[in-house]
């Protein structure tokens, strides 16, 4: 015990004194800075917005275009214009070869347009420059307001009783379970849980390639035969992954700090918050604009679980680490000495990724049988189950699913250390899965 | 005493035998010679013996006690593939490879200081080891395996890359460390290195043992009764029966004997001549001719 302690201290002193560490340390958070920019950017950025020409041949809508008009897009994506002259004049402007054209596209209600049947004939959209798929959802929602409201003047319904028809179902989801979970909860759920569950997911891969280029690095540098003259090879195997996890784990507390800071004393600077920039990815993929999903998701994120994520969240991100963690010590150990052989990483890497759609599929449907299973079995639970946290799980399956991952942690660990025994000796020869499975199976 | 017995080891990789019942004993204070060309199975050895790997059967005793892991501490091994991290310090490196032998971090430091000091290389504490060049690396490697003072040592190779001074040094180091009544195992290529310093050897080939002994008492055993005679003037006319002569140049002649017959014969037979002897000596095989042999048989 005192050997791997003495090992880890090496492990984590030799890192953290490295100008690298704190190169990466620092520039993350920059990193971090410029994506939320960057998303923010994005989601604003105001694409070419579409002019659309409206032909109602059928004349039906007369009326209605007086008294109402069509509304622009808020965002100034797509403006509309009544035309009234003949199609053939709005075709030849918009198959012009001018630059700046007039109209994208032209909105066609066909003169025999029946509104009790709008199926057949249907309104056609032509367009010379194709229209996105936010705006086409749009130009839908538009036209079917449209259509209705004009329905409903044709069957002489009172305006009394279309503002009635007219006004939209709020449904307010609430959790029988779980008070907390009142309207809006999933989607903070699911951001929190998603940002959980990459970060895991990142952390994996990137300590993990640090644990397998240092064991390549001991093997390369044939130090590891001095090494295990004076230590079991599963001392050296131990402490080097828990030595990097101390690396992990500071780097993301100075992570976790420096992005704190920079998002109370920079970001507001630059007018970004994480609030509305989660808001922004919601609202980007919704058609209908809350405005007040911000205030909604600063008020649903403190009915989060925190105190149970706290504690569950670093169980994870630990069993997680350490079970993928002795994986890629294998994989560093099984490896040449040139650092080829990638393919022996498809392995580790396959359920990671796995791991990462299934927490993605947990966002929709978070007591799905996809989710429920993947948060048991313990190599994808540490992301599953990160992205579930805050969907309030039971804890008999929290406690089952931890349970796995022990086992599954001491399993691969006892895997790994096989493996990684034999192959760091092992030189200048290729080694193959069929080899490493001998490995497993031979005693000693 | 015996400082590491072994008995009837056995290790096997899939059908190849890279141990096959090997067994010898090695008395502390000794330096040893483990020989024998490459693939012989040495290195495999030398891990069974440094609890790298266990073998398959047999048994070897550190100082009349079963082998486990806590002799390791006992144990020094400079590996002929040798490395050290490149990215450290040569202090911190020595303290961590002390501490990994079991020293206390304040017995570490202190016997790296007496270290540096006795090689002179104080300076070198801070350099990173991708400073060093190769000797000076290996001379740190040196240190790393003796700096807990073990009580058996073995040293693969360990004058490969040292310029003829370090060599120097190191050769005074092992033989001192023997005269503090340390067991070394020196495993090398370099036969007139065995001749010089080591006072058993045992050779090993296809994982076999195929010769052990003391090398004085296996120069004699593989010596061809062949005698070089450094004379003046003419060679006596006739030999004496059972001597024959097997090569001659200007004043120097090698005579070969029976069996049966003693060189003090062939003196005498010179003496009587009247003939002026410069030298006379008998002429043993080298372990590198006894080695080349012995393989070639195997």
């Amino acid at each position: 015990m005192n050997k791997i302690f003495i090992i880890i201290q090496r492990e984590y002193i030799t890192r953290v004194t490295r100008p690298a560490f704190w190169i990466a340390t620092l520039l993350a958070p920059i990193g971090f800075l410029v994506l939320m920019v960057a998303s923010v950017l994005i989601s604003t950025y105001d694409n070419e917005s579409t002019t659309v020409a409206i032909l109602d041949e059928s004349g039906l809508f007369k009326e209605y275009f007086k008294q109402n008009g069509i509304a622009d897009a808020t965002d100034g994506s797509v403006h509309f214009y009544i035309e009234e002259t003949s199609f053939n004049d709005l075709e030849s402007i918009i198959k012009s070869p001018n630059e700046k054209k007039k109209y994208q596209a032209i909105i066609r209600i066909p003169q025999n347009y029946n509104l009790n049947n709008p199926g057949n004939p249907v309104i056609s959209c032509l367009y010379a420059e194709r229209i996105g798929l936010e705006k086409k959802q749009f130009i839908i929602g538009r036209l079917n307001d449209m259509v209705k409201k004009q329905r409903m003047i044709a069957n002489q319904i009172s305006a009394e009783t279309q503002d009635l028809l007219q006004k939209k179902v709020d449904v307010a989801f609430e959790s029988l379970m779980n008070l907390n979970e009142k309207k809006g909860y999933d989607i903070a759920a699911s951001i929190v849980g998603l940002l959980m569950a990459m970060a895991i997911y990142i952390s994996i891969f990137f300590y993990g390639t640090m644990i397998m280029k240092g064991v390549q690095e001991e093997k390369t540098s044939r130090i590891v035969e001095v090494l295990t003259s004076s230590v079991k090879p599963f001392q050296l195997l131990m402490g080097k992954i828990m030595g990097v996890g101390a690396v992990g784990m500071t780097q993301f507390v100075l992570w976790i700090f420096l992005i704190f800071l920079i998002n109370i004393f920079v970001a507001p600077l630059l007018g970004i918050t994480l609030a509305n920039q989660t808001t922004t990815i919601h609202t980007a993929s919704a058609n209908d604009i809350d405005t007040d999903s911000a205030a909604l998701l600063i008020q649903n994120l403190s009915q989060l679980p925190f105190t149970q994520i706290m504690i569950l969240f670093p169980l994870y991100f630990l069993g997680g680490f350490l079970l993928y963690g002795s994986l890629f010590a294998a994989v560093g150990a099984a490896m040449g000495e040139d650092g080829d052989q990638q393919s022996l990483m498809l392995p580790v890497s396959v359920p990671i990724v796995i791991s990462v759609f299934i927490a993605m599929n947990v966002m929709n449907n978070p007591d799905s049988a996809m989710g429920f299973w993947g948060s048991l079995i313990p190599f994808t639970s540490p992301v599953v189950m990160s992205a579930l946290l805050p969907f309030h799980q039971p804890w008999w399956h929290i406690t089952l699913s931890l349970l796995l991952l022990i086992a599954g942690f001491v399993f691969t660990t006892f895997i790994a250390a096989k493996i990684y025994r034999i192959g760091i000796l092992m030189y200048g020869k290729k080694i193959t899965f069929k080899e490493m499975i001998k490995w497993i199976i031979a005693k000693n | 005493m015996i400082q590491l017995a072994l008995h009837n080891i056995l290790k096997q990789y899939g059908s190849y035998l890279a141990a096959d019942n090997v067994s010898f004993e090695i008395p502390s204070g000794k330096i040893f010679g483990l020989l024998g060309p490459n693939g012989a199975g040495k290195t495999t050895l030398i891990r069974m013996i440094t609890r790298i790997l266990y073998p398959d059967a047999g048994q070897i005793l550190f100082a009349g006690q079963s082998l486990t892991d806590l002799h390791t501490q006992r144990i020094g091994y400079m590996p002929e593939e040798r490395g050290l991290y490149k990215k450290m310090k040569v202090g911190e490196h020595l303290i961590y490879l002390a501490r990994l032998k079991g020293l206390t971090k304040a017995q570490a430091i202190q016997r790296v200081e007496f270290w540096l000091n006795k090689f002179e290389i104080k300076e070198w504490r801070n350099k990173t080891i991708e400073e060093l060049s190769k000797g000076m690396s290996q001379k740190i490697q040196f240190i790393a395996t003796v700096i807990h003072e073990p009580e058996l040592l073995i040293l693969d190779e360990p004058f490969s890359g040292l310029d003829p001074i370090n060599s120097l040094l190191i050769e005074s180091e092992i033989r001192e460390l023997s005269k503090q009544g340390k067991t070394i195992i020196f495993s090398t290529h370099r036969m007139e290195q065995v001749e010089e310093i080591c006072s058993d050897i045992v050779l090993v080939n296809k994982g076999r043992k195929i010769l052990e002994g003391s090398v004085s008492e296996l120069k004699q055993r593989f010596k061809e009764n062949k005698f070089e005679v450094k004379f003046s003037g003419e060679l006596p006319p006739n030999l004496l029966s059972g001597f024959s002569v097997v090569e001659q140049q200007m004043n120097r002649v090698i005579v070969q004997s029976g069996e049966a017959n003693h060189g003090n014969d062939l003196l005498k037979h010179f003496l009587n001549a009247n003939v002026p002897v410069h030298s006379f000596q008998e002429l043993l095989p080298s372990i590198n001719e006894i080695f080349i042999k012995q393989v070639e048989a195997a």
